[in-house]
């Protein structure tokens, strides 16, 4: 029995997924995009955050039944309303055995992972043939571009792309509009042609940059400085449509 | 919303028909309770004479797209005793808030069906009894009276709506002064004058009940007969809806827009079939169109009800007027059952001006006459914690407490006077067979009793049984100095408490636990009990205002809450609760058995708006809804409130006047409420999911 970090679960989640869902925060991404609203999700290990003035633990350890029960306790709600559970983080793959085994422990329940993609082949494999529906982020095509803002190169999560849309798996395909970064409409070109003809797609959803994303740093201690213009408007390119693939901006 | 009644509205809502009002004063109507007084003419014949002379002093008014009529132009229904008579009635006797009717529901159905004309029959039928007293004739004669003087004001509309050359307007108002309706126009306007005429009558927290269900049958009719379309039935409703918000700043309850004038949609029958029509439909949609205060809009569910008809409640809860609010057949019934009520009579349930559940035209309750405090209890009984060794034995004695304060309830409200009201009891069952004014009993007399701050009280006293009992890390005198010196010196203690002690609302067993423990002590409390008019004693979990009247002077509490701090409104988890969501909160409260406490009093949930961004979450939303009927809740309320616009609303007014809120059981405008009821509704917004 192994056990994970989270810091947080949402119930009625409402945005991850089909249906009534609770919603789990894996702590721990391998990932630094430039937007992103959740640095606390960053580092593996919990930490202290000031919320309010009140400090207080971000982060804590808990065994994969103890998960498994606390989000079993809803399987009438998910059954009753289509839903079901969804890991997200952080990258809920970095924690891939503890992952699978809480997914092994829930049987029967819809089971949904949103994932940045950014894992090993293999990883990426064990998770996938526990998983119903996968969120799964495109946040740049272009290589050098990816690196640029994420921190890291595109490769493992174009392959892993590769490996779901081959499963034909169901998916969602989730873009961040980040003005001046990724609202191009090469990039949007780009990820539409990855996509094209994927028989697991359900839809792709834009998501606009939250302007809120700065919030949080302060309260674990980080700047936030994004390199883009946070008030801009971003651009929407509709590369999708034109190729049958329904779009949802949110 | 057709272009008639979008200009009707627009006048209304800019008040331009206030122009007509005129005050009691001059029209000479102050002085009728001196004349009484000299003539020494009996209270029942005041109320009556005094409807006759308002009804007669009011000008009809026949607003620009009109057709179902009456309009108040007396700005206040002056009382049919002075105030010398007043002050001798309350040495001998006690009232219950204004001292005349309120908050029943009355037999709508029978009036449309019937007619005024059959009622005044059956009075004069009654008449002819030989064996009849002096007050039963006196009574008679009153309800004869007040009945024409209704019907002369439906003859004064009738001929105000000819000289306008109104003809059909004109026609169904001579049809309705008569007889009972016989088209859907007839009933709205037949509903609209008898409703009318219980404001006048100073009758207050006038509820519409199940308005689907008696307007249902004129609506078939119509469209069977191809007398009408659909779209022209909706218009009519909302009209009605409309109407029902021309007067109502001149209904005066606690404050502004706690008015009473609940309607109830849906329901499931004794044959097991859930009543929701094309009416219910309408109103749903009317109301979501007008986006005004009234009617204010329960939707009886259950667990088995569609989907649908809960994605079109959730489509109005969408819409931030406070309602619909959601009550549970699956325990509302059985809980009226347990209580003693008929199975007609328990099918046929609606809610009174917030949320206790109350019987059309048999229940002639009082279902909000007092108030227990629960954290009141508490609190007092701490000072008390040094003398029991165990939690068990420290709860017994809360348990005495709670069933001292029912016993001290209980025989506070005897010797009670009502101001007699004949109009109202020309709508009320019983009355004339009886030959007796509804203000001395119906068919049944039941009084209600709120339970309030619940949570406070459960999580205190598991911080009590926690930290003070089990692992003793609170000693006796820190817990004293605590609450004596509003956690002076303890201030990490009180963040603790505050912050990180277990709640109601987390779905953990023990404080759940406690909360079922109190609200079975009060059940059992109030179980058996006779008032004097033989009618039972209901436990409930709503507050109404007492969540503020209790909170003031409640010093500080073991759960973290400082002296003053507020307590949360209804049946509902504390404002300091650190979420973690609605689905928590849910199972939380409805644990409890809540058949036993079922005098309404609703599970209240805060939503940010912006949860509402697409059709998905409107679904979503109305499975959350039904997930509480499931678990076994009673009653269920959402807001949908956005907490900057709040604060905008607070500092400037005339920005907002539109921004409806709801308050403990009732929507009203924001802007028009105390500051105290203002702030607890921001305060509340802060830990919304």
């Amino acid at each position: 029995m192994s056990s994970g970090i989270i810091f947080s679960i949402e119930e009625f989640a409402i945005n991850d997924g089909p249906g009534i869902r609770t919603t789990v925060f894996l702590k721990g991404c391998p990932l630094r995009c430039a937007w992103c609203h959740n640095p606390e999700s960053w580092k593996r290990e919990p930490q202290i955050m000031v919320k309010k003035g009140r400090e207080e633990m971000c982060g804590y350890s808990i065994e994969a039944a103890d998960l498994a029960g606390r989000l079993k306790r809803d399987e009438a709600l998910y059954r009753d309303s289509g839903g079901g559970v969804t890991f997200t983080g952080g990258e809920p793959l970095m924690q891939a055995a503890f992952l699978t085994e809480v997914m092994d422990l829930l049987p029967g329940i819809h089971k949904a992972v949103e994932t940045s993609g950014y894992a090993s082949p293999e990883t990426f494999r064990e998770v996938l043939s526990r998983t119903d529906l996968f969120l799964f982020d495109i946040k740049l095509a272009d290589p050098e571009l990816h690196r640029q803002f994420t921190g890291a190169g595109n490769a493992p999560i174009l392959q892993n792309l590769q490996t779901l849309i081959a499963s034909g798996k169901p998916f969602v395909a989730r873009v961040p509009l980040i003005p001046g970064v990724n609202d191009t409409p090469e990039n949007m070109e780009a990820t539409a042609e990855l996509l094209e003809g994927a028989s697991g797609l359900q839809r792709v959803e834009l998501l606009r940059y939250n302007q809120m994303a700065g919030a949080k740093y302060p309260m674990v201690g980080l700047p936030y400085d994004p390199p883009f213009q946070e008030k801009q408007e971003p651009k929407i390119h509709d590369a999708f449509t034109k190729k049958g693939i329904k779009l949802l901006i949110l | 919303m057709i272009e008639r009644i979008e200009v009707l509205k627009s006048f209304i809502w800019n008040r331009k028909h206030h122009g007509f009002r005129r005050t009691p004063e001059s029209l000479g109507l102050d002085s009728l309770s001196e004349q009484f007084h000299a003539g020494d003419v009996a209270p029942v014949e005041r109320s009556a004479r005094m409807l006759k002379a308002l009804l007669e002093a009011e000008e009809p008014i026949i607003l620009e797209g009109e057709t179902i009529v009456a309009t108040r132009t007396i700005t206040r229904i002056p009382s049919v005793f002075t105030e010398e008579e007043w002050a001798e009635i309350k040495k001998h006797h006690t009232l219950h808030e204004r001292g005349t009717v309120s908050n029943i529901s009355a037999d709508y159905e029978g009036i449309l069906r019937d007619g005024l004309g059959k009622r005044k029959a059956q009075v004069q039928a009654r008449m002819q009894d030989k064996d009849l007293t002096a007050e039963q004739k006196q009574f008679l004669q009153a309800a004869k009276e007040s009945i024409e003087a209704v019907q002369a004001f439906i003859a004064k509309y009738r001929d105000c709506a000819e000289r306008a050359g109104l003809k059909e307007v004109a026609a169904d108002l001579e049809a309705i002064r008569e007889n009972g309706a016989e088209t859907l126009h007839q009933a709205l306007q037949l509903l609209r004058m008898v409703h009318f005429a219980l404001w006048e009558s100073d009758c207050y927290h006038n509820t519409l009940g199940r308005f689907d269900q008696y307007i249902y049958p004129y609506y078939k009719a119509d469209i069977d007969a191809g007398r009408i379309t659909g779209e022209q039935a909706f218009d009519l409703v909302e009209e009605f809806f409309l109407a029902c918000n021309k007067d109502s700043d001149l209904y005066i309850g606690m404050q502004q827009g706690d008015n009473g004038q609940s309607i109830v949609l849906g329901g499931r029958n004794q044959k097991g079939e859930y009543l929701f029509n094309e009416v219910s439909k309408m109103c749903l949609r009317a109301s979501y169109e007008l986006n005004l205060i009234d009617p204010k809009i329960n939707l009886r569910c259950d667990g088995q009800t569609p989907l649908e008809v809960y994605k079109l409640g959730a489509q109005l809860t969408k819409r931030g007027l406070g309602f619909p609010q959601y009550d549970n057949d699956d325990v509302v019934i059985p809980g009226l059952l347990k209580l003693g009520y008929t199975p007609e009579d328990a099918y046929n349930y609606v809610v009174a001006a917030c949320w206790e559940f109350i019987i059309p035209k048999n229940g002639m309750e009082i279902p909000n006459i007092d108030a227990l405090s629960f954290a009141g209890i508490v609190s007092a009984a701490v000072e008390h914690l040094g003398e029991y060794p165990t939690y068990e034995a420290f709860y017994s004695y809360i348990d005495s407490r709670i069933k001292a304060e029912c016993d001290r309830i209980t025989k506070a409200h005897d010797n009670l006077y009502i101001v007699p009201a004949p109009f109202m009891s020309m709508l009320m069952g019983g009355t004339i067979e009886r030959a007796q004014d509804i203000s001395l009993g119906g068919n049944s007399n039941n009084y209600g009793v709120h339970g309030t701050g619940l949570s406070t009280a459960a999580d205190s006293l598991e911080v009590i049984k926690k930290y003070y009992y089990e692992d003793k890390s609170i000693s006796l005198e820190e817990m004293l100095d605590c609450v004596h010196n509003n956690f002076k010196g303890h201030e990490a203690l009180q963040d603790r408490l505050r912050n990180e002690a277990p709640k109601m609302g987390l779905d953990q067993e023990e404080p759940d636990s406690i909360g079922s423990a109190l609200l079975k002590s009060f059940a059992e409390g109030l179980r058996g009990k006779r008032n004097e008019r033989g009618g039972i004693w209901r436990a409930g979990t709503g507050t109404a205002m007492y969540y503020i009247f209790h909170a003031k002077d409640l010093p500080a509490t073991p759960d973290g809450r400082s002296a003053g701090e507020v307590i949360p409104a209804n049946f509902t988890p504390s404002m300091f609760l650190r979420q973690q969501g609605p689905v928590s909160v849910m199972r939380s409260f409805s644990k409890q058995d809540l058949q036993d406490t079922i005098n309404g009093g609703p599970l209240t949930i805060e939503l940010d708006e912006s949860i509402f961004r697409n059709e998905e979450t409107i679904e979503k939303l109305a499975m959350l809804i039904r997930n509480y009927m499931r678990l076994g809740g009673h009653q269920l309320q959402l807001n949908t409130l956005n907490r900057e616009t709040l604060l905008d609303a607070k500092a400037h007014p005339e920005l907002h006047r539109d921004l409806i809120v709801r308050v403990w059981g009732w929507s009203g405008y924001f802007v028009e409420l105390d500051e105290c009821y203002q702030d607890h509704i921001i305060e509340r917004i802060k830990y919304k999911i």
